[in-house]
């Protein structure tokens, strides 16, 4: 019976499959799509890095400040970008010598679950993303504030206010923490120095600062309970634990000669610096009083920068830090709202009505499509599936660049190599000026990337002002040759194989192979080339993973400091393994360096140190690319390639809208 | 009776298959030290060893190797190393679905194409359709799938314009990829098929059919059809397995965000967790295949036995 | 032969039946003359001679390997030497850089003029010509203009630099040959070596000089322009430097998107794709072979354990076991490891891809070796004393030789098509070796709408496709050559 039957069966279960398949398949196109160039690594404002990350975070969160083109255009006819009043804040003011901006949040700003957004959102997002357990990336950009590096760095001394974090966390996760209990540091019981400390030059503290958080100290904090009418004080010894066992301190306990009893110590989670205590202030729920350190001119800038977009507090500690950015549980303020994500295709956002400037928002629905290979996104772009194409391919360059819809402008950027100077033989000064000068960039610029970049001998893209900058010297194959002699490796023998890592692109890896090519004939050298996904690519930057690594950096102000202050002695994007005490110097004193010239100098000083020790080895200054239909409007080329996805309007050839209203973009 | 205890047997020796899949690949990543840390920051010791707890990296081996082991009978594959907002199953279920379209689209691609060219051959044998039709087919086996669908690219997405260039969401998208991955298949199918249409014509059940007086279609379609489709359905094994393989260029040409691209950029990544859970999946889905191709092969030829 | 019998009258009878006899024999042995012993391969062999398509192969397959072999010695480009500046995506073009090293006369011309050391030298409105010269040069290159690329012999570049300049008041500069500049190398490399063996004065001079002279042959050239060649290859290329010279055969199938010469990527690559099927099939078989003709040999317990793990094997899909291995391998630590053993990536790459073609020649052998294991001449062998191994490999093998062969066809396209998989996914070979898929791959991603780029896949494609194509019907008719129904007819 079955067998008489079999045959129908079967091309029922095909036709089927085939319903089904199709349904699978079925997407329509949204109003605006663009290629994002990679599979964002996070949608975490503390986690993420880089521009692509950047695009996303911005559409669905808002700071408190939002940069969009404001004033007169500069002598490329470019707007330029300026942090202004059109985020959660409406106003804000700074007072007079600079250091306390007060902003004020506007009444109808509200999260997409409908809770209205307050300046505790914003003190609780950026305690989350200077917490170091975070280990946000960016958390330098806030160290400006008056107390959040000592916050961040657990850079903690006797009598300093503190908040102990009792080990009852009820998850795994971060947020919610356990009971937070404040009180003052009595004192801290340190293991003495072994033989080989950290050779940074501040010992003392920074052995303490490792010593804290690393389980093997001792912390006794005195409480003041405001029990009834008397209060009463406490006093608790504290050991940093994560699993509630005290065998870190043994040794300390036993070898203690002080005054305080240490017969009953408390594992506990973490002993930080009291929050309360940082220049982050909430007066009222509208209004949040920032302090700094110094008058920092860049500081709206900063305030406007996508790690600093606040979190919804209720859906982290429900979801956890990992899953709360899924779309069915992510809350979020900007203008777009999450719809869905599907891995290493599209993300798709939608108009978020919530908004508080919803009715300017013109774009429905938006898909950020992550297409890794530049020539199929120009594919899809050349055939309408793609609005914006932010990767135009470096072989076709030279034809795109005639056409209209070819958007090109200087950028604040940077393409260089980074070198892990803690890996032989880059541990050589000498072999690494060698391997800079035997690369001939002035080839690179006009035969491979062919984009109108500059070639670069310095580290600082030029176009801020009144900085000079260092003046590098172009590619010297026999200085090259010499200097590799004088380090030990004459004519390049015996020097290990050296790997160069990109991560996957087209034009990364036409680099890379040139690059290969110049040190193999000019030195003699063998390179290897690895390549890494975008975000595999970024955890080995991070965990010291390579040896000579394409970076690039955008600036994130247009200020020297935004490139300079990344070097810095353990900076969390140096990734060298490089340090100058000089150059921290220099770097720390032009933060409150009032003298404008004077602070100009301080960093060509910092960049002259950086390029003699030859930490990067610099190869050009971006051009901004962008491919861009004719029908989208509201896309400005600007020094900071940065395109504020709620001002894209779509114009068809014969909509009639009038474009009166449009222009007011803001 | 039989069925039930040969689906048994074909049980018992499938989840051995997988097991020993699984403990290759889990002894493969641990060889690599790292994991979900790796991807973290130069991080401090109390913070390392909280995460490392939220991960259970500080058991010994093979404490790991039985929850591991228990998670995936659970089907539980772990979070992946490399897309940090997703764990493995979410990776997998998303691309799933896209990859089975694809496979099912191509698969039936090759079978209609497939039969029909050779049947026709076989009828009209030693005509300038058979001798088109095999040269066709013995094209489709010899150039590799990824070359094939280049020339596809250019001919039918710059010149006549007919489909779009990549990606995945509308119905034109999945037909070239479709074509292209079913292509090597189909000419494989109609070889089969024409063999195996041959050999029945030349039967004396057909001559009688002939003498009686039927038309051409009525014998192919209701008597030999049935016979010939025996070495075509024992290739569907292959097939399946070809097809799953196939896939895996094809969704990197066309940048279609299926298994097949996950898998690979886990291998590429070094996302273990990922590349083990999609190994295991296409362990168990080609296992699954074979067993539905036997199944199927003893309902169509009463002289089959199962064993 | 006939012979006409004599007459019986003039005999006498014993001598008759002897004579008798001798017709007989005659008889029989005309008879034996059409039935003719043949052995399965020359049987083979000439039943595989008149299939015309499969002789056909073999020579394209002949031609293709011979090729493959000599390609050192060929007169080509150099496969992995970069010309951005100047030979970019070239279309198939009849342009030939003046040698190996890739050197057109106008970049040497350019280089050497505008060096600042030269420049100085010139009469002022020289400085203004020459700059002037090379943005037109510039300005060409963007216009994919090959008219200023052309000059190889000394009338030509004459001929040309009077175009340019209008006066040969400056003689236009000379590139040494390549030959006499690789003869200038080797005899620098000599004179140091002996420097070192006679003029060995203090430690450190010794050690200095050993180092330079470690690192001239490093950067030797030959090193340089194809990809340190072994030693074999490498006297194959010493000797195409002395036949042919200078001469490169023009890039007639284009340049990539770096300026390399297509041709000689593609014969190149042909080495790397033939290599790997040959010796991938080799493992295959050698694993294969051995351990079907055990297993059916012993049969009983043990060739139902092997069985029984040959079936679970099947069951395990190989090919993406391969792919989560080769992601295993290029780990940073494993690579290193395996370094210090002294394997490289390419060596375990084949032997993994040997390893998974293995499963079906073991399963064809064990069949033909179980029934082949009671035939007579096993019994005496054994009879002789021949040990069990001895059998196995000396007896049995030998006969299983011909379905083996057929089997070996049908894995070799196989293994090529699965090599060029993996290059194309880009878990093959590394840049700066070639493959065919490395090839493939790197021609799918210049295809736009805007340009088409069709000589970089077409190329490489039609190798690759014509090798799979001759592979297929070689194989096709070798399994009718060889099949025993067929006999004799």
């Amino acid at each position: 019976m079955v067998r008489k039957f079999s045959p129908l069966l079967i091309l029922l279960i095909l036709l089927g499959a085939v319903v089904w398949a199709v349904s699978m398949g079925t997407l329509p196109r949204a109003d605006f799509v663009f290629n994002n160039g990679a599979e964002i690594k996070t949608m975490d404002p503390s986690q993420a890095t880089g521009s692509p990350e950047g695009r996303v975070i911005n559409a669905l969160f808002e700071g408190l400040l939002r940069s969009i083109p404001a004033g007169e255009p500069d002598a490329l006819g470019r707007i330029p970008m300026k942090p202004v009043a059109r985020g959660m804040a409406d106003r804000f003011t700074v007072s007079a010598d600079g250091t306390v901006y007060s902003f004020h949040i506007r009444e109808d700003a509200r999260w997409t679950n409908g809770d209205p957004v307050t300046a505790t959102d914003f003190a609780w997002s950026w305690m989350r993303f200077l917490h170091p357990e975070t280990a946000s990336e960016y958390n330098y950009q806030l160290f400006y504030v008056r107390g959040a590096e000592k916050f961040n760095a657990v850079q903690l001394a006797v009598g300093d206010k503190v908040e102990v974090e009792l080990a009852d966390r009820k998850t795994l996760e971060l947020f919610p923490r356990g009971t937070i209990r404040r009180g003052i540091l009595r004192e801290l019981i340190l293991p003495l120095p072994a033989e080989n400390t950290a050779d940074t030059d501040n010992e003392e503290t920074d052995a303490a600062v490792v010593a804290a958080i690393s389980g093997k100290a001792i912390f006794v904090v005195e409480f003041q309970n405001e029990s009834g009418n008397t209060p009463v004080t406490e006093t608790i010894a504290y050991a940093v634990s994560a699993d509630g066992s005290l065998a870190g301190i043994d040794e300390l306990k036993q070898t203690y000669t002080g005054d305080f009893q240490l017969s009953d110590i408390q594992p506990c989670k973490h002993v930080l610096y009291d929050f309360n205590e940082v220049g982050i202030r909430v007066l009222s729920p509208q209004d949040l009083e920032v302090t700094l350190n110094n008058a920092t001119a860049f500081f709206p800038e900063l305030v406007s920068f996508y790690p600093l977009h606040p979190v919804h507090r209720g859906c982290v500690e429900q979801y956890g830090a990992r899953r709360f950015t899924k779309a069915e549980h992510i809350v979020t303020n900007g203008p777009f709202r999450l719809k869905e994500r599907r891995i290493r295709d599209r993300i798709r956002l939608m108009k978020n009505e919530q908004y508080w400037n919803a009715a300017k928002v013109e774009l429905e629905s938006i898909d950020v499509m992550s297409i890794q290979s530049e020539t199929t996104s120009l594919n899809m772009y050349l055939t309408d599936q793609l609005d914006w194409d932010t990767t135009p391919p470096n072989a076709m360059l030279h034809i795109l660049k005639k056409r209209d819809d070819f958007v090109s402008t200087p950028f604040l950027a940077s393409y260089f190599y980074r070198v892990n100077t803690s890996k032989p033989p880059l541990n050589h000064p000498l072999v690494r000026r060698a391997l800079n000068l035997a690369i001939d960039k002035r080839s690179i610029v006009d035969n491979v990337v062919k984009g109108g970049q500059t070639p670069a001998y310095s580290f600082v893209p030029p176009g801020m002002n009144g900085y000079q900058g260092y003046q590098g010297s172009g590619s010297n194959v026999k200085l090259a040759r010499q200097l590799l002699a004088e380090a030990g490796y004459p004519n390049g023998k015996g020097l290990p194989q050296i790997e160069i890592l990109y991560n996957t692109a087209d034009s990364h890896r036409d680099i890379a192979e040139v690059i290969q090519q110049d040190w193999k004939i000019n030195l003699g050298i063998n390179v290897v080339l690895r390549n890494l996904e975008w975000g595999s690519y970024l955890d080995a930057l991070q965990t010291g993973d390579y040896m000579v690594a394409r970076s690039g950096w955008i600036g994130d102000y247009p200020d020297p400091n935004t490139f300079l202050d990344m070097f810095v002695t353990g900076g969390p994007n140096n990734q060298t393994n490089w340090g100058n005490v000089k150059y921290d110097y220099n770097i720390k004193m032009a933060k409150s360096e009032a003298d404008p010239a004077a602070r100009m100098q301080l960093f060509v000083e910092a960049e002259t140190i950086l390029m003699e020790a030859q930490v990067i080895m610099p190869i050009y200054f971006y051009v901004s690319k962008n491919m861009v239909q004719p029908h989208i409007q509201g896309f400005h080329a600007n020094l900071q390639d940065i395109h504020p996805l709620h001002l894209i309007k779509i114009r068809r050839a014969g909509s009639a809208v009038n474009d009166s209203i449009s222009e007011d973009t803001n | 009776m039989q069925l039930v205890v040969f689906l048994l047997k074909r049980l018992g020796w499938m989840l051995i298959t997988v097991w020993v899949v699984f403990t290759l690949s889990f002894f493969l990543m641990r060889a690599i030290p790292g994991g979900p840390l790796n991807g973290e920051r130069v991080l401090s010791e109390s913070v390392r060893a909280q995460l490392e707890q939220r991960y259970n990296l500080d058991d010994p081996l093979f404490v790991q190797y039985a929850t591991h082991l228990w998670n995936t009978i659970c089907f539980d594959f772990g979070p992946s190393y490399k897309l940090q907002d997703f764990t493995v199953n979410e990776v997998l279920a998303q691309g799933f679905p896209v990859s089975a379209a694809l496979g099912i689209f191509g698969m039936t691609f090759a079978l209609l194409l497939g039969m029909t060219a050779g049947v026709v051959s076989a009828v009209h044998r030693t005509s300038i359709y058979d001798f088109s039709f095999m040269l066709l087919a013995t094209l489709g086996i010899a150039i590799p799938s990824f070359v094939l669908a280049s020339m596809a690219i250019v001919l039918f997405v710059f010149y006549f314009q007919l489909f779009p260039a990549a990606g995945w969401g509308e119905l034109r998208q999945i037909v070239l990829p479709a074509m292209c991955l079913g292509a090597p298949f189909a000419g494989y199918i109609a070889r089969l098929t024409r063999t195996g249409m041959l050999e029945i014509l030349s039967n004396d059940y057909i001559r009688t059919a002939y003498a009686k007086g039927l038309s051409t279609r009525t014998v192919i379609l209701r008597h030999a059809l049935r016979g010939s489709i025996l070495p075509v359905v024992s290739y569907l094994g292959p097939a399946c397995a070809g097809i799953l393989t196939g896939s895996l260029v094809l969704e990197k040409i066309f940048a279609i965000p299926g298994m097949g691209s996950h898998f690979i950029e886990a291998a590429l990544q070094r996302d273990f967790t990922l590349g083990m859970g999609a190994l295991l999946t296409y362990t168990i889905l080609l296992y699954v295949m074979n067993t539905l191709v036997d199944l199927s092969y003893s309902i169509i030829d009463p002289r089959v036995v199962l064993e | 032969m006939n012979q006409t019998p004599t007459t019986p009258t003039d005999e006498q009878p014993g001598k008759a039946s002897k004579r008798m006899e001798l017709e007989r024999l005659m008889e029989v042995m005309s008879a034996a003359q059409i039935q003719q012993g043949v052995s399965l391969w020359s049987d083979g062999w000439k039943r595989l001679k008149r299939n015309r398509v499969s002789m056909a192969s073999l020579w394209t397959l002949v031609v293709i390997v011979v090729l493959a072999i000599i390609t050192p010695a060929l007169p080509l480009q150099s496969p992995i030497f970069q010309d951005v500046k100047q030979r970019e995506l070239l279309r198939p073009t009849l342009f030939a850089p003046a040698n190996p090293k890739g050197f057109t006369w106008t970049e040497k011309a350019l280089r050497d003029f505008l060096s600042k050391e030269k420049i100085a030298e010139f009469p002022e409105n020289w400085v203004v010509k020459l700059r002037a010269f090379r943005s037109k040069v510039v300005e060409a290159q963007y216009a994919g203009d090959e008219s200023l690329l052309i000059a190889a012999t000394p009338s030509e570049r004459a001929a040309l630099w009077y175009q340019w300049f209008g006066e040969i008041e400056i003689a236009p500069p000379e590139i040494k040959s390549f030959r006499l500049g690789i003869a200038d190398y080797n005899e620098d490399l000599t004179l140091k070596r002996q420097e070192l063996i006679e003029m060995s004065t203090s430690d450190s001079q010794r050690a200095a000089l050993q180092a330079e002279i470690e690192s001239l042959e490093a950067r030797h050239p030959i090193n340089a322009l194809w990809n340190d060649p072994g030693f074999i290859s490498r006297s194959m290329i010493e000797f195409r430097i002395f036949i042919f010279g200078d001469y490169c055969i023009p890039s007639i199938c284009g340049t990539d998107k770096l300026g390399r010469d297509i041709l000689s990527r593609v014969c190149w690559g042909s080495r790397v794709s033939l290599a790997c099927g040959l010796i991938a099939t080799l493992v295959s078989l050698l694993i294969g072979v051995s351990y079907g003709a055990i297993s059916g040999y012993f049969g009983g317990r043990i060739d139902n354990i092997m069985m029984r793990i040959i079936d679970v094997a099947y069951s395990i899909p190989f090919i993406f076991i391969v792919i989560f291995i080769m992601s295993f391998l290029s780990a940073p630590k494993v690579r290193d490891t395996l370094n210090e053993y002294g394997i490289n990536q390419i060596t375990v790459f084949f032997l993994m891809i040997g390893a998974i073609y293995w499963l079906t020649m073991a399963r064809v052998v064990r069949g033909q070796v179980l029934s082949l294991k009671n035939e007579q001449f096993v019994d005496a062998a054994k009879t002789i004393g021949t040990s069990q191994w001895g059998i196995i490999f000396k007896h049995l093998v030998p006969n299983v030789m011909g379905i083996v062969i057929v089997y070996l066809t049908l894995t070799i396209p196989a293994v090529i098509r699965f090599e060029a998989f993996l290059s194309f996914l880009g878990m093959g070979v590394q840049a700066p070796d070639i493959s065919w898929g490395m090839l493939v791959n790197e021609g799918i991603q210049v295809i736009t709408p805007i340009r088409i780029y069709w000589w970089m896949i077409v190329f490489s494609g039609f190798a690759l496709a014509l090798t799979l194509f001759s592979l297929n019907f070689l194989g096709d008719g070798v399994r009718d050559a060889l099949d025993p129904k067929l006999k004799n007819r």
